[in-house]
């Protein structure tokens, strides 16, 4: 192993952050004196606040609270490994997503005389600088000054140590999945695109579950201390599994078990070098640069349009579709778009599902329904309209060269978004109709009601994705829309939303009052037909808006073809 | 590929030529011990590729196909970072980026990031951090592309140079006007295999084409000669 290797590659980690921040520089200095001033910032707060909690055990006088104290710290002193490790998992993972739209590449410049296990190890240290160590330090200079208070040193020092070997196997594991991940997506992007946006998906849907499953068993209901005392308590139930074994390792210090301390510990960092091994091993098969993903077919070229050619449009419309699909599943930049309606549904359905689907009353009940029918598909309509045309980038160029007139490009652009935020309804409205259970009714009107906003919604959005295209690709990810745009893009669909939805409000209404809900009773009662009426209302609206912006998008995508000519 | 049996000698520059897909690169990052072969061994200055790559490496500049470098580095940062990593002495490492960036036009730009430079430049920046170092041996894939003519010029002298200077260079170009001009012998790859090689004289006898250049000699040793028909039909 060179070492000097290994640090001149982290602090080519390091200076990767100018491609996330989107800096770019003419004469780049930096100024490193700031750099490292956070972290004697976080040392100094650390210590500031050490002091003052050593203090506040000091003045007090009462034995009890003394006692209740001293074991509060020491077992939160015991928990530290196990929480560090969490928050450790959180922030390393969050720094590779924050990388995943980063065009300029960080990955080994595979011909320099660098082994892999120099490349991994730079990378788990590159990975550690950050909000990672800011918070280890300033935690491990709190506990280290109060601790002086409480006559806990050499259990804090031990803690210090056992946190510092948190965050390294905190980012080990994120360079294993890293690896994993990215071979995963590569190996099955290569192989179909469908299969990619299930492994995206999935991916994506499983790290968010994991995410605010942690976030809301570590802040919903549950008070400091309990928390701590389930998560020391927890380690001991747990010492099969190595990650709490550094936790484990505490425990066993305090009860002056020295032998198994000892043990735990040698453990824990056999289990970080195994981990690490892995790491290299995996980025040593998987971390070269692809293979080559096309593959040249012999014969005669005849475009195919498929099944979007049986619903009526032409090769090249069908051709754009398809190159639209395949964009929005296979370009990394382009991936927040999905997650964006998941985290839509997540948050909301497990705040709601907490207490159970049968604790819920009917009307919060068809309010979620509704909300995540509209909400979804809806969004995303209005987020693929506002950037898939911004989306081509650089190359389009082929857009601007290939016989294409502005009525098949909106075309093109227009149901792509649609047929996409369709599908996202449909999954949505029925994943919270199992849960919620919602009267048919409801279910009909609130699908109608998402169908029409996303049909309208998407030629707003579209129209103004057109006006205000950004082509450029700028760092540290594209934007596809300028800001000017995109803002007055989301109040105009506010607005349009707004007047779809408009009568439906004394169904909303009198659904609320029928139901209780609030604690009122109903002040009207609509006669049965009334619902429907409002939808046909609701449609003629939405229709409106449709066709006055499909004649300002095919304006807009007229501009836009000429303007290549210039 | 497909039995491949290559000697590159000291002070000679070999020209990889070939259509695509016929396995140039690959050849080149197998000498780099990046792609391993199902059978056989690759030595580079006397050292096992499997056995030691690192040490390889060491001895080795290397131009890949696409200059992808760490774009958010100043052209300065990236060069001084791969002095370091070759071992290089700071005065000797300033002396060299400094010739080099004048030789190559990059003076005033070494401050700038390198994701605001254009892939000419680019190609520029990797093409010093292949020769900084003083490898023994140099393996170039395409490595005048995107390249101005004077620096092309000046990288294609320098070659020469390094060349007369022990150094051996096996270069991968689809340029048959530039292998003609500056390689000693030529290879000429087809769907992984070796079709030929030699010098010109040698090619031209066994093409029995005493009197034609590298583009007819190659067209006809690798069976795509036949131009004609192939240009009719796109034609139609």
């Amino acid at each position: 192993m060179n070492w000097k290797n290994v640090l001149l590659l982290v602090s080519v980690d390091i200076k990767s952050y100018r491609a996330v921040t989107g800096l770019r520089f003419r004469r780049f200095r930096e100024n490193r004196r700031v750099t490292y001033a956070l972290y004697v910032m976080a040392c100094l707060i650390g210590v500031l606040i050490g002091l003052a909690i050593g203090n506040f055990y000091n003045g007090v006088s009462d034995i009890t609270l003394r006692n209740l104290l001293f074991q509060g710290a020491t077992y939160f002193f015991i928990s530290l490994p196990t929480l560090v490790l969490l928050y450790g998992l959180v922030f390393t993972q969050m720094n590779q997503i924050q990388r995943i739209g980063v065009k300029s590449s960080v990955e080994p410049l595979y011909w320099f005389p660098i082994s892999w296990k120099e490349h991994t190890l730079a990378s788990i240290l590159a990975n550690v600088l950050g909000a990672t160590l800011i918070i280890t330090i300033f935690v491990s200079s709190s506990i280290f000054v109060a601790s002086i208070f409480f006559g806990l040193v050499p259990l804090a020092v031990l803690t210090i140590f056992a946190l510092l070997a948190s965050v390294v196997m905190a980012s080990v594991t994120t360079e294993v999945f890293k690896v994993l991940q990215v071979r995963l997506s590569g190996a099955v992007t290569k192989a179909a695109g469908r299969a990619a946006i299930w492994v995206r998906l999935l991916g994506s849907i499983l790290f968010f579950m994991v995410f605010y499953s942690i976030y809301f068993s570590l802040y919903y209901n549950v008070t400091p201390i309990a928390l701590i005392e389930s998560i020391a308590g927890g380690q001991k139930a747990l010492r099969f599994i190595p990650y709490v074994w550094l936790g484990v390792a505490l425990s066993t210090f305090i009860s002056s078990l020295w032998l198994e301390t000892v043990v735990f510990f040698l453990a824990s960092f056999v289990f970080i070098y195994v981990l690490f091994l892995a790491a290299a091993h995996l980025n040593m098969r998987f971390g070269l640069y692809e293979a080559p993903s096309i593959r040249i077919s012999r014969g005669v070229y005849v475009p195919r349009t498929g099944v979007l050619g049986r619903l009526g449009f032409s090769a090249l419309e069908a051709a754009i579709v398809r190159k639209d699909f395949r964009a929005f599943t296979r370009r990394s930049e382009l991936m927040y778009i999905f997650i964006f309606p998941i985290i839509f549904i997540i948050m909301p359905l497990l705040s709601a599902m907490r207490g159970g689907t049968a604790t819920l009353p009917s009307t919060f009940s068809s309010f979620l329904f509704v909300y995540l029918t509209l909400g979804p598909g809806t969004i995303m309509a209005i987020m693929l309209g506002s950037m898939i045309v911004g989306s081509e980038g650089k190359s389009v160029w082929s857009l601007y060269a290939s016989p294409i007139s502005a009525k098949s490009l909106v075309k093109a652009k227009y149901s792509f978004a649609t047929l996409f935020s369709l599908v996202v309804t449909l999954i949505c409205s029925l994943t919270t109709g199992l849960l919620t259970a919602p009267s048919i009714q409801v279910a009909f009107i609130g699908f109608v009601e998402a169908m029409l906003l996303i049909f309208s919604l998407a030629m707003v959005s579209l129209t103004y994705g057109i006006e205000g295209a950004e082509f450029r690709e700028l760092l540290p990810r594209p934007v596809m829309i300028r800001p000017k745009w995109s803002f007055i893009d989301m109040i105009v669909c506010i607005a349009a939303g707004l007047a779809i939805i408009a009568p439906m409000i004394p169904y909303g209404l009198n659904l609320i009052f029928q139901t209780g809900g609030f604690g009122q009773t109903t002040p009207m009662s609509l006669s049965w037909y009334y619902p429907f009426i409002e939808i046909l209302i609701s449609g003629a609206i939405a229709a409106i808006i449709t066709r006055v912006f499909y004649k300002m998008a095919v304006n807009s995508a007229e501009e836009l073809l000429l303007k290549a000519e210039e | 590929m497909d039995y491949l049996d290559l000697d590159v000698r000291k002070g000679e520059i070999l020209g990889l030529l070939g259509p695509n897909g016929s396995g140039k690169s690959t050849t080149l990052k197998m000498i780099l011990g990046l792609v391993k072969p199902d059978s056989g061994s690759v030595n580079v200055l006397g050292i096992n590729v499997e056995d030691d790559p690192v040490a390889v490496k060491r001895k080795v500049g290397y131009v890949p196909e696409s200059p992808r470098v760490y774009e958010f580095l100043t052209s300065l940062e990236f060069l001084d970072f791969t002095g370091d990593i070759y071992g290089m002495k700071p005065e000797e490492k300033k002396k060299r980026v400094e010739e080099f960036l004048k030789a190559l036009d990059l003076e005033g730009r070494e401050g700038d990031t390198i994701s605001s430079y254009s892939e000419g430049m680019k190609q520029k920046v990797v093409i010093i951090s292949a020769l900084m170092h003083r490898p023994e041996l140099l393996l170039l894939d395409e490595p005048l592309s995107g390249l101005d003519p004077k620096s092309a010029r000046i990288v294609k002298d320098l070659l020469r140079e390094l060349a007369s200077q022990d150094v051996a260079i096996i270069m991968s170009t689809h340029v048959l006007e530039i292998a003609q001009a500056i390689c000693d012998r030529i290879a000429i790859m087809y769907e992984g295999r070796l079709l030929a090689l030699g010098t010109m004289e040698e090619l031209r006898r066994r093409a029995k084409m005493p009197e034609s250049g590298l583009e007819d000699i190659f067209l006809k040793l690798t069976g795509t000669g036949d131009i004609k028909p192939v240009v009719e039909a796109l034609l139609k």
